[in-house]
């Protein structure tokens, strides 16, 4: 039994100790090196103390948020008129589909229709308006992002609302409700687990989003993610670039303790 | 006084599938009724209906002599107790039963007192701060009670309530009901395909088959002098015989003559005769019909005897003693036992006919 | 009634806003211009461009075998892994094991890019195809993992009981009544390690080194130089590759019977 037991556990544990547990050690390892490879924390210092670091460790998790929350702003009212479609498997299929369009793809066409010349700029120009410098702007990588990740938001909420018995929103109606008051007080606290999902399949990626900025945003290096791979594939800094990055994972890890904890409610005395 | 009026009420569904045929009710304050049928009968669908939760395709609903066909649920003085109970997942006891209140933004020491008020109704004082998931079917069950009650309706309606919970606990649930039912003094409507249940809890019962009411009056009533065979063979056990009415107050079904105690008949007219298991004794000397035992079950409290007549009717009858199989037995019943039903007559017709020959003995 | 009518103009809204920048690309295939702000006179010429471009239909055939090749041998890893973490009895173990796994599934992307370099290099590991393809890998076995534990925990544990009462070898117990059961996760599973390969930019951008290209890396390095309708042309044709295989999906899940079959699994 013993035997046939390690046959499960062995390639999997050698999968966890060489691409989880190795790649972890070696990266904070080399952020708390210098380039001679001797112990440091001149990458630490130097993070800290300069306030461009700073500043773009705000920025990244400034535009996760936003990008975060106009998703969220965008796809809640979707999901929840998907639920009151008929054929909602179609439609759904439908806003999942262009997921499987590449990424790459996706961004290379807001190149067009963001440019000087582009779609937007056209359409502005009915209006006596423009032309409007959108591409390279933050604009222009916020609302890409956005649309890039709007259906990986649709789903999980969508999701969610399906899960809620509709006898509770009959309940709710029942006990006085009126449209705001069920969604305010039943469907958007059941539906709360599909939204934290959907979050958290949003807000981690849209830090790595470097293809985005240097395509759309400007090749600037705004976010953390833009500055990892500037010190990895362009400057080979790789010291420094580990050290972003670990700062980067801490900081995550910081934020999903403290949007994990739950809360406790009051008890009432009757 | 009349509280609830269903007044030609039809509902047919988009797919064509009619609901509910021409249903006229009328509802008192402060009785307790039941609404009787099997699945698919229509019973859920009046609910839903008086609840506000599905319009009708035709006719009026009147709540206190106003016409609320069209109003939204949200603002009908009913409150439902749902068949799963519906309670928010997300809420606990206390707050569960605050909502109704709360939308209402009613001041914190008013909820609070009348959350406490309505957990004692239901017999939950102490569980205020408990979660629903740690709380059992009948204790989820009364919180369901108690979120209903809390906005004061006048008519509270309940769909197949207590068809998730356990024999046991529904026994205890049937006498708490009406306990809280006759404490409150409101009207409840109780949805349900029991009959056991709806004879045991209601003031009056409504039996729906195929979206046409069959029959409503008293338990008793329904019990004893059911109008049509479905109406027999729904409630409770039953022995139904083909047979030919000879005059009034004599009726012949399984080769013999018996007197009996329906009248208004025609002479020579086929007729549906019921009789109920338990009214039959089994007797040695004097037998009005003679049968073999084929089987026999022992329930507990009484035997479920099956036998066969000379005319080859298989007849249930319940016995405080058991017999043996195969043995020879005798069956005696008093006129009054014997109920004759004509064929397709409907309640109206009956209730005209009992007033020609009993008007003047009953009441 | 009136709010249902607003509730489907803004969902078909939403609809159109997700196509419309693929449209558009569409659109601008078949335009004889050379960039994406006016339409120029329809020709099939960025089409012919595209089936004699050699190199970009290899990167495209690179790029699906890579993603087969991966999703295949990540499904037998994670299938592997999670029984595996099924199986350890001490529940400290199970929950460290658990967040091991998880790793990598909350890790950015550029992060995991990186130390996967940092990993190659130090283990004097050319960078190339074959670093490419074990990076796919070890991303796409802890979705793999998350998709088959849920179908092992719904497994009524008597079903193996039952095998083995019925003299069913350990191997046949595998094989009889474990596998089958686990499919439906299996095979969702294996969708999934799928579309994360097909859709990786940011890990290969890092492992890739300079012999081996996939298809986002190539377009992207063609996007920074700039607008090249060739690009359009090859969106056309993925799209309607997506499209065909979308359909066939729908046609077979709406032939095996419509209990509502989940989409769930088509989503990265």
């Amino acid at each position: 039994m013993r035997k046939k037991q390690s046959f499960f556990l062995l390639p999997y544990l050698l999968w966890i100790i060489l691409f989880v547990i190795a790649p972890m050690v070696l990266i904070v390892g080399y952020s708390l090196t210098n380039s001679q490879g001797h112990f440091s924390l001149q990458n630490f210092t130097l993070f800290f103390s300069k306030g461009t670091f700073i500043g773009m460790m705000l920025n990244s998790f400034w535009y996760a948020l936003l990008i975060t929350f106009f998703c969220l702003l965008i796809s809640y009212p979707a999901a929840l008129a998907l639920t009151r479609l008929k054929n909602q498997q179609f439609w759904l299929m439908l806003v999942i589909l262009p997921t499987w369009i590449n990424l790459l793809l996706k961004a290379y066409a807001f190149i067009g229709i963001f440019s000087r010349d582009g779609m937007v700029n056209q359409f502005l120009h009915l209006f006596g308006l423009g032309p409007a410098e959108i591409m390279f702007t933050d604009f222009a990588f916020i609302f890409v992002a956005t649309y890039i990740e709007i259906p990986f938001m649709i789903m999980p909420i969508y999701n969610s609302l399906k899960e809620i018995d509709p006898a509770l929103i009959s309940a709710s109606s029942d006990l006085g409700a009126n449209f705001w008051q069920t969604f305010r007080y039943v469907i958007w606290p059941l539906s709360w687990p599909g939204v934290e999902s959907g979050i958290q399949a949003i807000f981690i990626p849209s830090l790595s989003l470097f293809m985005l900025t240097r395509l759309i945003g400007g090749n600037r290096v705004i976010t953390l993610g833009t500055a990892v791979e500037e010190y990895f594939l362009t400057t080979m800094n790789w010291n420094m670039g580990s050290t972003i990055g670990v700062i980067l994972i801490v900081l995550m890890t910081i934020v999903m303790v403290l949007t994990s904890r739950k809360q406790h409610k009051k008890e009432i005395k009757l | 006084m009349e509280i609830i009026k269903l007044d030609h009420i039809t509902k047919e569904y988009d797919d064509g599938f009619v609901a509910l045929k021409d249903i006229n009710i009328s509802i008192e304050s402060g009785k307790f009724y039941s609404l009787l049928g099997p699945s698919g009968s229509g019973k859920t669908t009046i609910l839903r209906i008086i609840a506000g939760f599905t319009e009708p395709s035709a006719g009026k609903l009147y709540f206190a002599g106003k016409d609320i066909t069209g109003l939204d649920a949200s603002k009908r003085h009913i409150n439902t107790v749902f068949q799963n109970y519906a309670l928010f997942p997300h809420l606990n006891v206390y707050e569960n039963v605050a909502f109704g209140l709360k939308l209402k933004h009613r001041p914190d020491s008013e909820i609070r007192q009348k959350v406490k008020d309505a957990l004692k109704t239901v017999r939950l004082d102490g569980y205020a701060n408990r979660e629903i998931s740690e709380l059992s079917g009948g204790q989820q069950q009364r919180v369901a009670i108690a979120r209903a009650i809390i906005n004061e309706p006048k008519v509270l309606l309940l769909d197949e309530s207590l068809s998730a919970l356990d024999k046991r606990l529904r026994k205890e649930m049937q006498f708490e009901l009406r306990a809280i039912q006759k404490k409150l003094g409101i009207t409840f409507i109780f949805v349900t395909h029991d009959q056991e249940e709806a004879l045991a809890m209601s003031d009056e019962i409504f039996v729906l088959n195929d979206g046409t009411i069959q029959q409503s009056g008293s338990p008793v009533d329904i019990y004893d002098e059911p109008v049509n065979d479905f109406v027999a063979r729904f409630i409770g056990d039953s022995n139904i015989l083909s047979g030919k009415m000879i005059r009034d107050f004599e009726v012949e079904f399984a080769g013999k003559q018996f007197e009996c105690a329906d009248a208004g008949i025609t002479p020579g007219e086929k007729v549906e005769v019921v009789l109920r298991p338990e009214d039959l004794d089994i007797t040695a000397t004097d037998p009005k019909l003679t049968m073999t035992v084929q089987s026999q079950l022992f329930l507990g409290d009484h035997f479920e005897i099956k036998a066969v007549d000379e005319s080859g009717f298989e007849w249930l009858i319940h016995s405080t003693n058991g017999v043996k199989i195969g043995q020879e037995i005798g069956i005696f019943f008093d006129p009054e036992d014997i109920h004759v039903m004509r064929l397709g007559e409907t309640e109206e017709e009956f209730d005209a006919r009992l007033e020609t020959y009993e008007g003047e003995d009953k009441e | 009634m009136k709010k249902h009518i607003w509730s489907k103009v803004y969902f078909f809204l939403v609809l159109a806003i997700l196509y419309l920048p693929i449209f558009y690309l569409i659109y601008f295939s078949f335009s004889s211009g050379s960039n994406m702000d006016h339409f120029k006179g329809f020709t099939w010429r960025h089409y012919q461009t595209l089936f004699n471009d050699g190199r970009l239909l290899a990167i495209l055939l690179e790029t699906i075998m890579l993603a087969l090749l991966s999703s295949l041998i990540a499904t037998i890893l994670g299938t592997l892994g999670a029984i595996a973490i099924e199986n350890v009895k001490k529940s400290g173990v199970k929950r460290l094991l658990l967040s091991l796994n998880n790793v990598l599934m909350v890790s950015p992307d550029v992060i995991i890019g990186a130390s996967f370099l940092i990993l190659f290099t130090t283990l004097g590991f050319s960078l190339g195809f074959a670093s490419v393809l074990l990076s796919h890998i070890a991303f796409s076995v802890p979705i793999v993992v998350l998709m088959v534990l849920p179908k092992l925990r719904e497994m009524d544990n008597s079903l193996i009981d039952a095998a083995r009462d019925l003299g069913a070898s350990y191997y046949q117990v595998f094989s009889q009544v474990l596998l089958p059961a686990l499919t439906p996760g299996i095979v969702s599973g294996m969708f999934m390690a799928l579309t994360y390969s097909l859709d990786d930019f940011a890990v290969t951008f890092f492992v890739t080194g300079n012999g081996f290209t996939t298809l986002s890396v190539e377009i992207y390095s063609r996007a920074r130089q700039g607008i090249d309708l060739e690009v359009n042309a090859l969106s056309t044709i993925i799209f309607l590759f997506v499209l065909l295989l979308v359909g066939i999906y729908y046609l077979i899940s709406n032939q095996q019977g419509k209990k509502g079959s989940k989409l769930g699994g088509l989503l990265r």
